[in-house]
């Protein structure tokens, strides 16, 4: 079964191998970095979910069923 | 604090002091995780994001920058754009306030944005300087001089006074360029900065850098001024002019 993003460690968060030092940190430091980026993609992904739905209200009324077709809301 | 480390911190959107760890860690290695982080943080929603950079062409400019304001706030906008046609970014950017744009600046990849951010008019990106110079924002103005054309970076540079430019020097990601930029400030400038260095401990590490990117040319000038410097700094200063 695939790991939730809440699992995965900084290596498979970045998709590759890490630098030789960030590597040879202790697991509690990558642990770390990997709650630091996991934290910061969180962040953006709720930020975005939330413009997208709060942008669709300066929308002029005439434009709004395009725009919502093109960013598949 | 490592530079490196700052610049990660701000990629993360943590404090500095968290990665304190980082400290023995070569800075080449944070920097190519910086890279990393930042490469990741940029394509994760990607498909989102360029979806939206296409339905906001089907908008007048003013309602985009409008939305980008008020909605979309400084991280989204850096996100998308290098997503953005370049001439509608140029002319949704012209709308935005200076203290916006410095804090999308504050939030931008430099590298996937270029293509605007060369081509916004001159006096707004002095107008985004002078407000990164009053946020002490070191690490963005960093970029500008990394990545502007000479003539804008001249003028943003003239705003710093000599302890911010040292500082802004000490973030640059290519630190080879300072010497470049130190051509374009006049004669003087280069010996003020080593008396403000003397003046202050927390200038040390920053004076230090820039005298090891030194050229000879500016080297000669700096090596009458050692004699003057207290003694911890005139060794270091002496070993980074070798």
């Amino acid at each position: 079964m695939m790991r939730r993003m809440a699992e995965r460690t900084l290596a498979e968060q970045l998709g590759g191998p890490l630098p030789e030092g960030i590597e040879a940190l202790s697991e509690q430091h990558k642990q770390d970095l990997s709650a630091a980026l996991r934290e910061a993609r969180h962040r953006q992904s709720k930020a975005l979910a939330q413009a997208g739905e709060d942008s669709l209200k300066y929308v002029p009324a005439l434009l709004r069923g395009a725009v919502r077709k093109v960013v598949g809301l | 604090m490592n530079p490196e480390i700052l610049k990660l911190a701000r990629a993360l959107a943590v404090e500095p002091e968290r990665l304190a760890y980082l400290a023995e860690v070569d800075t080449r290695d944070v920097r190519r995780l910086r890279e990393q982080v930042t490469t990741t943080l940029f394509d994760a929603n990607l498909v989102v994001l360029e979806r939206m950079a296409l339905a906001s062409k089907l908008l007048p400019a003013p309602v985009v920058a409008k939305i980008a304001e008020k909605v979309f706030g400084p991280l989204l906008c850096a996100r998308i754009a290098g997503l953005v046609d370049v001439s509608r970014g140029v002319d949704v950017a012209k709308r935005l306030s200076p203290a916006f744009l410095a804090s999308v600046a504050a939030e931008l990849d430099p590298r996937r944005a270029t293509a605007i951010i060369t081509r916004i008019p001159v006096p707004t990106v002095v107008a985004v300087a002078e407000e990164l110079n009053r946020r002490e924002d070191w690490i963005t103005l960093g970029r500008f001089v990394d990545h502007l054309p000479d003539e804008t970076v001249g003028r943003c540079v003239r705003l710093l006074d000599d302890a911010g430019l040292l500082r802004t020097a000490y973030l640059l990601d290519d630190p080879s360029r300072i010497d470049h930029v130190l051509g374009m400030l006049g004669e003087q400038r280069l010996p003020r900065l080593v008396r403000i260095a003397a003046e202050d401990e927390t200038l040390w590490p920053p004076a230090i850098a820039l005298l090891s990117q030194l050229s000879e040319e500016h080297r000669a000038v700096v090596r009458p001024l050692l004699a003057d410097l207290p003694a911890d700094l005139r060794k270091r200063a002496e070993s980074a002019l070798h």
